[in-house]
């Protein structure tokens, strides 16, 4: 996925770019704004961040010639908080508009869901994790292993999910939490122990012994 | 205007009247004329006297009736010398061309002072708008150097410095958000986007924006606020982001935060409710009140007082209702209430 950013912060500009491309994004940033809305087609990017504030151009204006051309998605990056601003936004063919100062996970969320939105389906995550013969269906919400099967609540569900995701390694604690977090669910460190001895009970149902290890001060292996 | 303190005025004409009248009957008499005669004349320059005084009495006090009147009346009373009733009177002229005078002086004035106002208001949110982006410059940087210390294993203490400079810029970013509010608290209505609000969508949203400083104080929070209302997203996030800090500032050792929705007789309301030291039951009806620290606020973290004043402002500009219950020590519950809004949905 190819995204465009037109922010003239070069601070920002720089530490977009660096998120994006951690986030697996290619990112084309230009540093001058001369004929962006030219540079931007000739890159044909699958999405378009753009700042409302430019020097000499605006970027509302920016997205009217923009639409005049192609159908490229477009976010609005702004630090004005009018209302008027975000009606602005929308009329001109804007997909969303988000204030600064943003919080990168949100950034994220929203670019991704616009990107799906537009792009239709783009490769859908992985349903089912395996792992040392324990299965992790994320659409049933159910853990199975040698042919038993365990329903899951929501929480132990993310839980289990980004143990999984990064199987092998220590998962810090805090990494969970922020994790957990992020996915609506507001827990705090003792809960997070509660919900790792749920989960280990309900394993030892099925079967699966010390599949969890714990590291004093460090987190949980899977 | 009664008629004593008319007499009172005019005294120094009767006064002459009368030394007047005295004098006349003095020389009448030396110049031989009878009793009778002269009580005549006096009595009949009485009369007229009293005919001429009574008039005038009566002219005067409709006039300044008139006067009183429009006074009531109008709105802006500094405005008062445009609209005095005419009056063939020298002295009414020349106090009316006075009054104008200085009512020009005191509205160019209140100009001045409004423009003044309004420049300073204007360059507060100019400055607001501009100091945003080093924000969002430093949150991001913040933002991968966290990343990158968590993939390339640096030692946990560069981790731990951007996690507390970015908390220390959230704050920051908070106390210009609520310089942005306030300067715009009195006008609202230019900054209203009415519209079908998720509730959940936004309390999600605020405990997402706060959550390095919710986990870093061990906060629990159950959230499960499901109901639609109408109103400006925006606003209230602002001032579910200052109740949600206050319950945070306040918090207890085990804090755990509840946020949830109830249909109330009038509406839906969102309730806020902690654990954490709660309020003094005096303090209560004062909390909203600008300034307002109470003793909470001086042995916590320094508190402005400005938080929740200004939560109230702008829930009244919304039509939102707001209030509190506590019980000292054991916590604290907060009410949005949001008026009508199954009527409006559904």
């Amino acid at each position: 996925m190819h995204i465009f950013v037109v922010e003239d912060e070069p601070v920002i500009r720089r530490e977009l770019k660096i998120l994006l491309e951690n986030a697996m994004y290619q990112v084309t940033a230009p540093e001058t704004f001369d004929a962006v809305s030219r540079k931007i087609q000739e890159a044909r990017p699958d999405l378009v961040l753009l700042d409302v504030n430019l020097p000499e151009v605006s970027g509302f204006d920016v997205c009217t010639q923009l639409r005049m051309e192609m159908e490229v998605p477009v976010i609005f990056l702004t630090s004005r908080t009018d209302a008027m601003d975000e009606l602005t936004g929308i009329l001109k063919g804007g997909d969303d508009y988000i204030t600064k100062p943003y919080q990168a996970p949100l950034l994220l969320a929203r670019i991704g869901a616009v990107l799906k939105r537009t792009a239709g389906a783009k490769d859908k995550e992985a349903v089912r994790l395996l792992h040392k013969g324990a299965v992790l269906d994320i659409s049933s919400c159910s853990l199975s292993f040698q042919g038993q099967n365990i329903e899951l609540t929501k929480n132990e569900m993310k839980l289990l999910h980004l143990l999984f995701l990064r199987a092998g390694e220590f998962v810090a604690r805090m990494d969970l939490i922020e994790y957990l977090w992020e996915n609506q669910i507001f827990i705090d460190d003792n809960t997070l122990s509660v919900h790792v001895a749920r989960i280990r009970e309900k394993m030892k149902d099925i079967g699966i012994q010390d599949f969890i290890e714990t590291k004093r001060g460090m987190g949980y292996r899977v | 205007m009664t008629v004593r303190s008319f007499l009172k005025d005019r005294c120094l004409l009767l006064i002459l009247h009368g030394v007047c009248m005295c004098l006349l009957a003095v020389f009448l008499r030396l110049t031989g004329y009878g009793t009778a005669n002269i009580g005549l004349v006096l009595i009949f320059w009485a009369l007229i006297l009293a005919a001429w005084m009574g008039t005038a009495y009566i002219q005067r006090r409709s006039y300044f009736r008139e006067a009183e009147q429009i006074l009531e009346r109008i709105d802006k009373r500094y405005l008062l010398g445009e609209l005095l009733p005419d009056s063939f009177r020298l002295e009414d002229k020349l106090y009316r061309e006075m009054i104008c005078r200085s009512n020009k002086s005191v509205i160019e004035r209140i100009r001045r002072v409004e423009e003044e106002q309004k420049e300073y208001k204007e360059y507060i949110e100019s400055w607001v708008h501009e100091v945003k982006a080093p924000i969002t410059g430093i949150a991001l940087v913040c933002e991968n150097g966290r990343r990158k210390a968590d993939t390339e294993r640096t030692a946990v203490d560069v981790r731990e410095a951007f996690g507390t400079v970015s908390l220390e810029n959230q704050r920051l970013e908070n106390y210009v958000d609520m310089v942005l509010y306030y300067a715009r608290s009195e006008e609202v209505y230019k900054d209203y986007l009415i519209q079908e609000t998720k509730l959940w969508e936004v309390v999600y949203e605020v405990l997402e924006k706060n959550r390095l400083l919710m986990i870093q104080n061990q906060v629990r929070v159950e959230a499960a606020a499901e109901e639609l209302v109408y109103t400006d997203r925006k606003w209230i996030a602002f001032i579910l982001n200052q109740m949600l800090l206050n319950s945070v500032k306040y918090r207890s050792e085990q804090p755990v935060f509840y946020i949830y929705t109830e249909r109330g007789k009038n509406g839906v309301v969102l309730v806020l409710e902690d654990n954490g030291a709660g309020i003094r039951q005096e303090e209560i009806p004062r909390i909203f009140e600008k300034g307002f620290t109470g003793s909470n606020g001086r042995s916590h973290e320094r508190s402005t007082g400005m938080g929740l004043y200004l939560c109230r402002k702008l829930c009244g500009r919304l039509g939102i209702g707001i209030r509190a219950e506590s019980e000292y020590g054991k916590g604290t519950k907060m009410f949005l209430e949001f008026p009508i809004s199954n009527y409006i949905s559904r």
